[in-house]
C-alpha cells in the first residue's frame, strides 16, 4: 500500500508509512482489549513483628498503596497475617508457615528481622520488605538499583538519620555535654547505628552513655539510668521494637521526666518530646504498591529499593512545657509536625 | 430426453444466488469500502496533524512544568545569598538554612559558601550539620559556575547506583554574598512528571543529556538507573530529533507503540517527552474504522439475504418453466405453465404456452400432411405442406383430365412368375409411372393391381391440363414400354394401355377417418376408364375433349368412334402415336383391341 501525501498538506502534517502501520497496528491493538484471565485470588502473606494494634496505622499505609496498584484486600487480593507480637524469635517459623502455605508473596515490613527472617524462608517466593536502614548492610540485597534474587522493598532512612536525633538533643541543651544512647542489641542494626553515634558525638563534641534494652520490662532502667547518670536526654537508636512502643515510652519518659527523642512521630503524638524519623507512612504505603506491581507479574529483581524522600520531625511543646524546657528556634523552624 | 435436459443443466457453473450475492455485495461494499477507506484515510491525515500540535504543545507544557520545578529551588535558594557575610557566626543565616530545608523537601543539603569561597554553614536532612568550617569551595565546580551564570545546574549523578541527585548553585547579587550550594534529590520531580497526563493514558518522562532517565510516572524505572532498560526511550528521542516539530511513531518501555513529541528543558539540558498510546490517540479513527467494519458485515448479511430472496423469487417461476418446457419438450402439449407473478416471467410463460399450443397445432396438421402425402403427388403434398392449406383438397368442380392405365396380360404373367418377381416388376412400374405424373404434375390418386389413376388440374390447378395429361401418357408409354421390353424377353407377353378424358369431374377427400383417398367422381372417369380398357397395348386413346384442347400440338390420329359400354352413342376417339416406339406394335388400327372393362 502506498498513499501519496497531498500536495495541499506541508511537512508538518507529512505521514510516513513507518507512522501508518504503527496507526494500522495500533488499529489491532485497539480492536483486541486485554481481558484479564479470571483466576483464583493471589494471597499476600503479612509478615509481622508485633500486633495488629501496633501496626494499623502501618497497614492502613500498606493498603493506601496496594489501592495505587489496584489492589483491595477481600476483593481481588487475600491477606494471610502472621504476627510475632514483639517476640522476634518467632518470626523465622511464622515465615516459614507463609512459605509452606504457598502465598504468592510476603510483605515484610518493620524491620530488618521481619525482612532477614522472610529471606531465610525461601528464596522463591518474592519478598518485599520495608525497613529503617541500609538493605546492602543487613545482606538483604546486593544492590539498591537490581535487587536481584526474589527480593525488594523500600528502606526509610531512619536508620541513617540516627545521629540527628543526638544533633537536636544537643541543639536542644546547649549547655549538656551527656546524652543517653539506647540500643536494642538484639537489632541487626546495633552495631552500626552505635558506630555511627559515637562518632557524630565526637563530632559534636559530646559525650555518650550507651543503655541496652531488648524487652519491655528493660524499658524503665533506661530511663531511670539516663536521669541518675545526669544525661541531657536520651536518645533512642532506629528499632522498630522502640518504635512500636512509642506509647509506653512517652508515658515512661513523662513519668521519668527525662526528655527524649525517638523514630516515631508515635512519640511525640503519645506525650513525647520530640521524633526525626524517615516517614512511614510513606515506607509502608511503596512497600504496598510494590506488592501490587508483583501481583501484576513484575518481578521484584527489577524493582530497585526504594529510599523514602520524606524524614520529618515532629516536637510536642505540651511535652516541653512540661519538662520545663523550651525549643529553640532553629527547632522550631524544622520541625514538620509541631503538637501544642 | 427429459432427463437428459435435467441432467445438462442441473449443476450451473455459477448459482443464481452466487451471481446475486456477488452484484449485491458489489453494490452495497464497495461504496461503504471506498467511502470508510477514504474517510479513515483523510480523519488519520487530519488526526496526525492535529496531534502533531496536540503533542508538541502537551511537551511545552511539561517542560515549563519542569522548569518552574527547578527554577523553583533555584528562586528559594536565591534568597539565603541576599545579604553579605560578616566575620561572626549568623544565627539568622542559619534559621534561613532550616527554614529552606523545610520549604523545599527536594534539597537534600545546603552548602553556604562565603564570598572568599569558604564554606561557612552546611546543613543537611541526613548527616550532621556543621557551621564556620572553613573549606574551601572557591574552586569547586558549582561555586565557580554560579559566581559565572548566577544559577548553575550541575550533571545528573545517580547516588549509589540509584537515585538521581543534581547540584544547583546560585549566587548573590554581590560576590560578598557568597554562593548557596544544594543537594538536589531529583525524585521530587516525580510529583510534576506523575501529574501530566497527555490524554487519558499518555505520560511524560524527562532524559537528560546524556539520555539518562531522570522522571518518569514509574519512579523504579529512574531508581534502575539501567541504560539498557531505558534504551526504547533514547531510541524515541532519537527519533524525534531526526523529524523536529513532530510527532513520531515509536516503542516505549514496555513495547507498546506510542505518538511521541519532545520540548527541551532550557538551562539544564534535559528533554521532555510526552507519549501517547497508539490506540488512544487514533482511537476515535479506529472507532469509525471498526464501524465501517461492522457496516461492511451487516452490508454482507443484507446482500446475502437480498440474493437469498431475490433467488427464491427468481427460482420458483424458473423451476415451473423448467418443468413446463420439460414436459412441452417431451411431447405433452396440452401442459400449461401456471405463472401468475405479474412480470416477465408470466409473460415467458405465456408466450410458452402459445408456443406448445401452436406446436399442437403444427403437430396435428404435419400429421395430417403426413397422411396426405400417402396419395398426393410429392409436389401436391409439398404445396399443401408449405402453404399449410388443406383447403385445395376440399370438394368442387373442376374441368379435369382423367389417366386411367394399366398392364395387358398381367394376370397370367402374376400366375405363372414367381411372387418375388411379380413385387419387384410391379414396383419398378409404379416407379415409372411416379416419375411421369410428377414430371407433369399430375395427382397420383391410386394403383389397384397393375392399374392406376392420374387427375391432372386436380387438385393442382393447370393452365393445360389435356396438354400436360397427354405428354404426361406419352411418357409413361416410354418408361413402362422400355420396361416391358426385358420383360418380353423372358417370353412373358405383357402390354400397357392408357385412356384419357377431359371433362368436368367432382373431385375431392373420400373417405372416412381411417381411411382417406384424394379422387375425382363424374362421367369423364368412366370415360377415361372405358378408353383405358378399349387401348391397345402401346396405345393411348384420348376423348374428343382432351383432343380438342391438346389441338395439333401433339400428332392425333382420329379413330372411329367406338361404342362404349355405359355411353349410349358411339364416342369419338384419338389415339397418339409414340414417335420414338416400332410402329408396327404402337399403330392404332394394327392392334386387337381388348375388350371395354378388361383389366
Amino acid at each position: 500500500m502506498r498513499f501519496v501525501p497531498s500536495r495541499l498538506s506541508g511537512a508538518r502534517s507529512r505521514t510516513t508509512r513507518r507512522d501508518f502501520f504503527a496507526f494500522l497496528g495500533g488499529a489491532a491493538a485497539w480492536a483486541v482489549p486485554a481481558h484479564a484471565q479470571p483466576s483464583p485470588m493471589p494471597v499476600i502473606g503479612y509478615l509481622g513483628s508485633e500486633t495488629p494494634d501496633r501496626y494499623a496505622s502501618r497497614l492502613a499505609a500498606f493498603r493506601n498503596g496496594l489501592a495505587e496498584a489496584g489492589y483491595a484486600e477481600g476483593r481481588n487480593v487475600a491477606v494471610e497475617y502472621r504476627w510475632a507480637e514483639g517476640q522476634y524469635r518467632r518470626l523465622p517459623a511464622l515465615a516459614k508457615e507463609l512459605v509452606d502455605r504457598q502465598v504468592t508473596l510476603i510483605v515484610a515490613p518493620g524491620g530488618a528481622e521481619v525482612a532477614l527472617a522472610a529471606k531465610a524462608a525461601t528464596s522463591v517466593v518474592p519478598i518485599v520488605f520495608e525497613m529503617g536502614g541500609d538493605p546492602i548492610t543487613v545482606g538483604l540485597v546486593s544492590s539498591l538499583s537490581r535487587p536481584g534474587g526474589n527480593l525488594t522493598g523500600v528502606s526509610s532512612l531512619s536508620v541513617e538519620v540516627s545521629r540527628k536525633r543526638l544533633e537536636f538533643m544537643g541543639e536542644m541543651f546547649p549547655n549538656t555535654k551527656l546524652f543517653a544512647f539506647a540500643v536494642n542489641p538484639a537489632s541487626p542494626t546495633a552495631e552500626s547505628q552505635l558506630k555511627n553515634l559515637q562518632a557524630a558525638a565526637g563530632s559534636l563534641g559530646l559525650e555518650l552513655l550507651v543503655l541496652k534494652a531488648s524487652m519491655e520490662e528493660e524499658f524503665d532502667a533506661l530511663f531511670a539510668t539516663a536521669a541518675q547518670q545526669g544525661a541531657g536526654g536520651l536518645v533512642f537508636s532506629s528499632d522498630p521494637y522502640f518504635a512500636y512502643r512509642s506509647p509506653q515510652l512517652a508515658t515512661m519518659a513523662a513519668r521519668r521526666r527525662v526528655p527524649a527523642i525517638t523514630q516515631s512521630r508515635d512519640f511525640p503524638l503519645a506525650g513525647g518530646l520530640m521524633s526525626y524519623g524517615g516517614d512511614f507512612e510513606q515506607s509502608h504505603r511503596h512497600t504496598g504498591n510494590y506488592a501490587g506491581r508483583i501481583l501484576k507479574g513484575e518481578r521484584p529483581a527489577d524493582l530497585p529499593v526504594q529510599r523514602v524522600t520524606k524524614v520529618e520531625m515532629c516536637i510536642n511543646l505540651k511535652a516541653a512545657k512540661a519538662l520545663g524546657v523550651t525549643f529553640p528556634a532553629s527547632l522550631l523552624t524544622t520541625a514538620d509536625l509541631v503538637i501544642e | 430426453m427429459r432427463q437428459s435436459v435435467f441432467r445438462r443443466f442441473s449443476a450451473p457453473r455459477m448459482s443464481l444466488f452466487e451471481k446475486y450475492f456477488v452484484a449485491l455485495f458489489a453494490a452495497v461494499v464497495l461504496p461503504l469500502l471506498i467511502a470508510g477507506g477514504s474517510e479513515a484515510w483523510l480523519s488519520y491525515r487530519d488526526r496526525r496533524a492535529g496531534l502533531n500540535s496536540l503533542l508538541d504543545a502537551e511537551a511545552r507544557g511539561a517542560a515549563s512544568k519542569i522548569q518552574d520545578f527547578m527554577e523553583g529551588i533555584r528562586d528559594q535558594l536565591g534568597w539565603t545569598v541576599q545579604l553579605a557575610w560578616s566575620e561572626e557566626p549568623n544565627d539568622k543565616r542559619r534559621l534561613d538554612a532550616f527554614l529552606l530545608l523545610r520549604q523545599v523537601p527536594a534539597v537534600l543539603s545546603l552548602t553556604l559558601v562565603d564570598g572568599a569561597g569558604k564554606e561557612r554553614l552546611f546543613v543537611s536532612r541526613i548527616g550532621l550539620n556543621r557551621a564556620e568550617s572553613g573549606e574551601d569551595y572557591s574552586t569547586s565546580p558549582a561555586v565557580l559556575g554560579a559566581r559565572e551564570e548566577r544559577a548553575w545546574f550541575g550533571a545528573v549523578t545517580f547516588q549509589r547506583g540509584s537515585e538521581p541527585f543534581m547540584t544547583i548553585a546560585v549566587s548573590g547579587n554581590r560576590a560578598a554574598a557568597g554562593v548557596a550550594v544544594a543537594e538536589v534529590n531529583l525524585k521530587f520531580i516525580w510529583d510534576v512528571i506523575s501529574a501530566i497526563k497527555v490524554g487519558r493514558t499518555g505520560e511524560a518522562f524527562v532524559l537528560d543529556r546524556q539520555g539518562r532517565l531522570i522522571a518518569h510516572p514509574d519512579i523504579s524505572l529512574v531508581l534502575r538507573a539501567d541504560d539498557t532498560a531505558t534504551k526504547p526511550l533514547q531510541d524515541l528521542r532519537a527519533a524525534i530529533l531526526t523529524r523536529p516539530g513532530e510527532a513520531v511513531a515509536g516503542r516505549d518501555v514496555t513495547g507498546s507503540t506510542v505518538l511521541a513529541a519532545m520540548a527541551p528543558i532550557p538551562g539544564v539540558g534535559w528533554s521532555v517527552i510526552v507519549k501517547q498510546p497508539v490506540t488512544e490517540a487514533f482511537g476515535p479513527i479506529y472507532e469509525a474504522i471498526w464501524r465501517t467494519v461492522g457496516m461492511l458485515v451487516a452490508g454482507a448479511a443484507l446482500a446475502a439475504a437480498l440474493a437469498y430472496w431475490l433467488t427464491q423469487r427468481m427460482v420458483r417461476p424458473i423451476r415451473v418453466l423448467e418443468d413446463g418446457v420439460a414436459r412441452i419438450g417431451a411431447g405433452q402439449f396440452d401442459h400449461r405453465i401456471e405463472i401468475a407473478t405479474g412480470d416477465e416471467f408470466e409473460r415467458l410463460a405465456g408466450r410458452f404456452n402459445e408456443m406448445a399450443g401452436e406446436l399442437a397445432l403444427s403437430q396435428e396438421r404435419s400429421e395430417r400432411i403426413g397422411r396426405l402425402k400417402r396419395f398426393l403427388a410429392p409436389q401436391v403434398a409439398e404445396l399443401i405442406d408449405r402453404r399449410g392449406d388443406e383447403h385445395m383438397l376440399d370438394g368442387r368442380r373442376v374441368e379435369a383430365v382423367v389417366v386411367f392405365c394399366d398392364l395387358r396380360g398381367f394376370t397370367a404373367f402374376s400366375t405363372r412368375a414367381e411372387p418375388e418377381a411379380v413385387i419387384h416388376l410391379l414396383g419398378e412400374y409404379y416407379d415409372a409411372l411416379e416419375r411421369a405424373a410428377n414430371a407433369h404434375g399430375g395427382t397420383l390418386t391410386n394403383f389397384t393391381g397393375d392399374g392406376a389413376m392420374v387427375l391432372v388440374n386436380a387438385p393442382v390447378a393447370n393452365p393445360d391440363p389435356a396438354l400436360s395429361a397427354a405428354e404426361m401418357a406419352r411418357d409413361m408409354q416410354v418408361g413402362v414400354q422400355a420396361l416391358l421390353a426385358g420383360q418380353r424377353a423372358q417370353t412373358h407377353q405383357l402390354g400397357f394401355g392408357v385412356g384419357l378424358a377431359m371433362g368436368p369431374a367432382t373431385v375431392g377427400r373420400i373417405g372416412s377417418e381411417g381411411r382417406l383417398d384424394y379422387t375425382a367422381i363424374g362421367n369423364v372417369v368412366n370415360l377415361a376408364a372405358r378408353l383405358c380398357a378399349s387401348a391397345a397395348d402401346g396405345e393411348i386413346l384420348i376423348d374428343h375433349n382432351a383432343a380438342r384442347a391438346i389441338g395439333a400440338r401433339l400428332p392425333l390420329v382420329e379413330l372411329e368412334a367406338l361404342v362404349l359400354k355405359g355411353f349410349d352413342e358411339p364416342v369419338s376417339v384419338f389415339a397418339m402415336r409414340l414417335i420414338a416406339a416400332n410402329s408396327d406394335s404402337l399403330s392404332p388400327d394394327s392392334s386387337q383391341r381388348p375388350t371395354a372393362g378388361q383389366s
